[in-house]
Formats: C-alpha cells, structure tokens, sequence
C-alpha cells in the first residue's frame, strides 16, 4: 500500500506537470476563441515564449525576467496574428498555421544566432519547486500538489479568475457576444476589432506561461520543438471543454495524465513508440466521442468587417 | 499591357478582362507575399550583421546559379509537389489537410518495406512499391476523413494528432521489424534496381520522381476540373449546403479528398526513399509535409501554382545552403521566410491596401469551421 501511494502521488506530481502548460494554453486559446477568433497558434506562442523566456533568464540570470521576455515573445506573436486575422482579413486557420512554421523556424534560427548551434540551449536558472506550508504536509496528494513552481500555482489561480472573467464580467459578456454575434455588439457601440484584439492578446500572454513553464519550470534549457504538439493538445480540451474554463482545465488534466504515464510505463511491456503515441490517440478518441457535439462560438473564423 | 492600353475602353472583351483580372489577382497574392518576405529577411539580415545583397545572391546562386543547383532545387520540389498536392485536393473540399507530415512517413516506411522486399524485381518491385505507397496513404488519409464525416471530430486536429502516431509508428517499424544490420538505424537499403533512376543532364541527382509528381499534378488537375467527382468534390468545398441539396454525398466526398491527398503525400515519402535515400533512416526527413502547406496556398491550391510554389520553396532550401556556406546567415532563415510567405499569403486586405479595392473579389480561399 506504501509503494502504491508513493507512485499514485509521483502519477498526480507528473500528471500537473504535464498538465500545466495545457491549461495555460487552453484557457489562453479560449479567449480568443470566444472572441471569435481561431487560434491554432498556441503551438508556435508556447514555443515562441518557451525560447523568448529561456533567452530572458540567460542573459539576466533571472527567471523572472525570463517569464517577462517570454510573455513579450507570446504577446507579440499573437499580436501578429491578430493583425493578420483580425486586421488583414487573412484566414485564420492558416495564419495559426503560419505562426507555428515561424515560431519553429525563428527558434531554429534564433538558436543559431544566440547560442551558436541549433538543438538544446544552454542551462538557465529556472522556477524552483516552492512547497506552501501546511498544504504541502497533506500525505500523498500535498507535495504532488503543493510542492510545485510559482508558475502552477498561478495556474491554480487563473482557472476561476478566468471562470469569473468570462462568465461574471462585463468585460467577458462583451467577448462571448462578439464571438457569437459581432453585429450586436457593433450596435452595441463596442469595437469588435477592439475585443478581438484583446482576446487574442491574452491568448498570447497564457500561451506564454505554458511555453515559459516548459522551458522553464520543467526543464531548464530550450529544446528545439520542445513543445512537440502540446498546443494541439490543449485546443483539444478547449473543444473537449466545450470553451469553459473549468471543462477545460479538467481536459488538460486528462491529457496531462495521458502524458505522465507514457513516463512511467515500462518499455519492456509496451515498445517507446506506442506508449509516446498514446497522448496523441487519446486527443483523437476524445474528440470523436465529444468534438462532433461541441458548439464552437457561431462567429468563430470570419473575419468582421463593418459595410 | 501596353497594347491593351492603347484600346479603347469600350472594346476589350470581359472575358479577356476577366482573364487578365483573374491572373493579376493569381499572382498578386503570393508575389506581395513573397516581395514582403525577402523585405523582412534581408531587415534580419541587416540586424544580424549581414549584407543582404550578398546573402540574397548566393540564395539565388545556390537555387539556380547552374545546372547542378537547378538539379539541387527540383530534387527538393519533388516531394513538395506531392505533399503540395495532398493540402490543395483536400482544400478544394473545404478541408485543411495538415496531415501530409503523417502521410509523408507512411508512404516512406511503406516503400522501404516493399523497395527490400520486392527489390530483386527491379523497376518492377519499384513500381509495386510506388502503388502501395499510394494505397496505404489513401487508407491513412481516409481516417481523418471518416472521424469528420461520421463523427465531425476537426480535421485539422485530427490529421496534426495522426501526424504524430504516423511517425512515431514508421519510426517503430524501422527499428524493430524492419531494422537491417547496420551502423545507421533504419531499413535495410533498397537495390539499385528498384530504385527511381536519375534524370541526368548534369542536374545531379535529381530523379524521375519528378516526372511523376508532374503526372500526379495533370492527374488532379484533370481529377478535379475534368471529372464528375471532382465536380463534387469542389461543389462540396464551395458550399456543402448546395451540393447537399443537389444531392452529393458530403461524407463521401469528405473521406475521398482526404484519402486522395494521403495518397499524394506517401508517393512524396515513397519518391524520397526510393528515389533519394533508398532507405528510410532514423531520423528521417521533416517538415516536407508541413511545407506543403505552404507550396499549396502560395500555389493557390491550383495544381500548376502547387508545382511552381515547390519550385521556389524547393529553390529557398537548396539556395539557403548555399547562403549558410558562403555568408553567416543560417539555413534556418529560409524557414522564417517560408512562414512569413505564408502568413501573408491570405492576407485580404494587406493586398486590398497595395493593389486596391480589386482584390477583395480576387481573395483566395477560404476556411470556416468551429476549431
């Protein structure tokens, strides 16, 4: 029974581990997919910010400010995409896509430049586990979930700060009209351009988190496509969520859990490569079995643009 | 266009008119994409303390200085054809295809399996080989198409999360059943025989693989502009409420342009491992899928502007190559090029602002969808 609660309690430590920069994402795709705009960027935002965060700390020696050039990183690259389906009427699909290629072949480059050869960057100082008094010493579940870096208890935190914001705020009632009804809230005085720009930015800011905890709070280093689809994974649990916070976050807990455990199998059971496609086929399982019901925010993907 | 000035207004013929319009508003897009691009690089050449008129010279030496170079370029468009191909056939369904990154392995470790095995049937084993390619990525591809028709789960998530299964399956199967003695892991090497021959005339070691990517590309011109189910699949793509009512099986034709695509995509990995490598070694080639995204939407998801988009994308690696060797920009920046081509490739009305009001009629495709 020992042994049993001491790898459940290592399974629920990795699972929030791997968890983390799903959230982060998931929430940060949600407001700019309530604001209408899709955002299957948040591959190249993590991985944008995991690099820009990993530069940051190099050259300062500060994590701190690392998380600050990580967040910049993914504010600009989402401003760009914003600029482009927002502004420039281009598809959103395929500017997501775009910023993916260039997050991947900008990190490539900036490696080269920075570092002087591509693959893995040099050690920076990272976020250290943090145990919280008291929580921590819960047996089993306390250090899986209390003794853990700053930036998972930001986690903790933005789920029913972002719950509250879009469900509870004038502010998040705005965002989900002009994903649903842009005309509206045009009518309504407010800029939908405005809004969408703002969803879109903070898609950017909570893809940084993720990209930053990554690179940052998991590892210590950049690794070239570190992110290796984790932005797919967690628009997954977006939809899977059906674009709540909350359903969201379970979501990615589901799929941090699928992660964590392609750690923890034996090989000798099961060869590498299908515990490593294991992440992969659950995200499809789910979204077969729940995607086709999801409703997407009916402005989703069109450009507004006033006659 | 000078001729034409000289006409009167009244005389010129709309049909004439709109053919003009229709290639100015073709070629618009991606040539404002492609001039801004080079802007932005030789911006990061500047910043990086490069001479942008140096780098951007050995570029175009490396792509298309000789013949050597231009055999260099199309042996890299080769493959980008297919994987070009396997985007625009789905697109002109309404579909997003980002799933030739898979379909690209699944051809590859397909043609290693059957180039060894049937190896001792010369072109023979190589043209069995080819076929199965294309059979085992139809069969892949028409996953994510039936996941869409039937259980309306996106394609574009589904075809990124097969992407990963499809490589880390090719990858299992090159290095547990299919694994030969050898210093590189991979498959055992494939007999000259059966292998894609060069073309020759000092183009290097480009091969007949390219012959075949233009065939596939007249095949789905013809496949698409020339037949009933091409019909159907761009009647579902323009306006699936419409093909619906006219009768059309959307699922049908769903599953068929996805699964048409999957088999592009394998012949670019068959082509590679049978024409380049006669191997498939771990790691294998990346991003060959991925920029076919790119070559299919700067080619305006037309076949003739899919093989002329992996042309310049084929002519960018190789001449980048060449730029990293003889200046001290990275290859890599050939990447960031690619991706600003193609964020910009869409971009309604950044034309609109260059080119005037025109380009708004002229916009390229479109894709909607609850992601």
């Amino acid at each position: 029974m020992e042994d049993f609660f001491g790898s459940f309690g290592t399974l629920l430590a990795s699972t929030i581990r791997n968890a983390t920069p799903l959230i982060f994402a998931a929430l940060g795709g949600m407001f700019s997919e309530r604001s209408g705009v899709v955002n299957i960027a948040l591959e190249g935002l993590m991985l944008i910010s995991a690099f820009a965060g990993v530069v940051g700390a190099s050259l300062s020696g500060s994590a701190l400010v690392g998380l600050a050039t990580g967040l910049a990183a993914g504010l600009l690259f989402a401003l760009i995409h914003a600029l482009m389906c927002v502004t420039f009427e281009a598809d959103q699909i395929i500017s997501g896509t775009a910023i993916n290629l260039l997050a991947l072949g900008g990190t490539g480059f900036l490696m080269v430049e920075i570092f002087g050869s591509g693959g893995t960057s040099p050690r920076v100082s990272g976020f250290k586990e943090v145990p919280i008094p008291l929580l921590s010493d819960i047996p089993v579940i306390g250090t899986a979930l209390f003794n853990q870096s700053l930036l998972v208890y930001l986690m903790y935190l933005l789920i029913p700060i972002t719950y509250l914001a879009v469900f509870r705020t004038p502010f998040g009632l705005r965002l989900r009209a002009t994903g649903e009804v842009p005309e509206a809230v045009d009518t309504a005085g407010v800029s939908v351009w405005r809004m969408r720009y703002y969803g879109v930015a903070l898609s950017g800011l909570l893809a940084a988190c993720g990209g930053v905890y990554l690179s940052m709070g998991i590892l210590s280093a950049f690794t070239e496509n570190m992110t290796g689809g984790r932005g797919f994974i967690a628009l997954a649990a977006l939809i899977f969520g059906r674009w709540n916070p909350i359903g969201a976050a379970a979501a990615a807990l589901l799929f941090g859990f699928a992660l964590a455990v392609t750690f923890q199998v034996p090989q000798e059971v099961i060869p590498l490569e299908f515990i490593q496609m294991l992440p992969y086929i659950l995200t499809i399982v789910v979204l077969v079995g729940f995607g086709g019901r999801a409703i997407a925010p009916a402005a989703i993907g069109k450009p507004y643009r006033k006659e | 266009m000078s001729e034409e000035r000289r006409e009167p207004e009244g005389t010129r013929s709309p049909a004439f008119r709109r053919f003009v319009g229709d290639t100015v508003g073709a070629l618009a897009f991606p040539l404002i994409a492609i001039v801004i691009s080079f802007l932005i690089g030789a911006v990061i050449m500047l910043a990086t303390g490069n001479n942008p008129l140096t780098a951007f010279g050995a570029l175009f030496r490396g792509a298309f200085g000789d013949p050597l170079a231009i055999g260099r370029t199309l042996l890299t468009a080769t493959p980008l054809i297919f994987t070009g191909l396997a985007v625009a056939v789905a697109f002109r369904a309404g579909l997003f295809n980002i799933g030739g990154e898979g379909q690209f392995f699944i051809g590859a470790i397909t043609a290693a399996w059957l180039g060894v095995s049937l190896g001792s049937l010369g072109p023979l084993g190589m043209a069995l080989a080819l076929l199965g390619c294309a059979l085992t990525g139809f069969l892949w591809g028409a996953i994510p198409g039936f996941l869409k028709a039937y259980f309306g789960a996106h394609e574009v998530i589904t075809t990124i999360m097969l992407n990963f299964v499809a490589t880390y399956l090719a990858t299992y199967l090159a290095l547990n059943p299919l694994r030969s003695e050898g210093l590189v892991p991979g498959t055992a090497t494939i007999d000259l025989g059966a292998r894609i021959p060069f073309i020759g005339l000092g183009l290097g070691r480009a091969n007949y693989g390219l012959l075949l990517a233009l065939v596939a590309a007249v095949v789905v011109y013809l496949l698409l502009w020339r037949t009933r189910r091409g019909f159907e699949i761009r009647a579902v793509g323009l306006s699936p409420g419409a093909a619906n009512y006219a009768g059309m099986r959307i699922g049908l034709n769903t599953v068929l342009a996805l699964a048409i695509g999957g088999s592009l995509a394998a012949l670019g990995g068959g082509e590679e491992v049978l024409g380049v490598y006669g191997k498939m070694s771990i790691p294998f080639v990346y991003n060959i899928g991925f920029n076919g995204i790119g070559v299919a939407l700067l080619g305006r998801n037309h076949p003739v502007g899919v093989v002329l988009g992996a042309i310049l994308f084929g002519g960018l690696a190789s001449g980048a190559q060449e730029m990293q060797f003889s200046t001290d920009v990275p290859l890599q920046l050939a990447d960031v090029l690619l991706a600003v081509i193609l964020l910009l490739v869409t971009a309604t009305k950044l034309v609109e602002l260059i080119v005037g009001k025109r380009a708004r009629a002229l916009a390229g495709t479109r894709l909607e969808g609850g992601l």
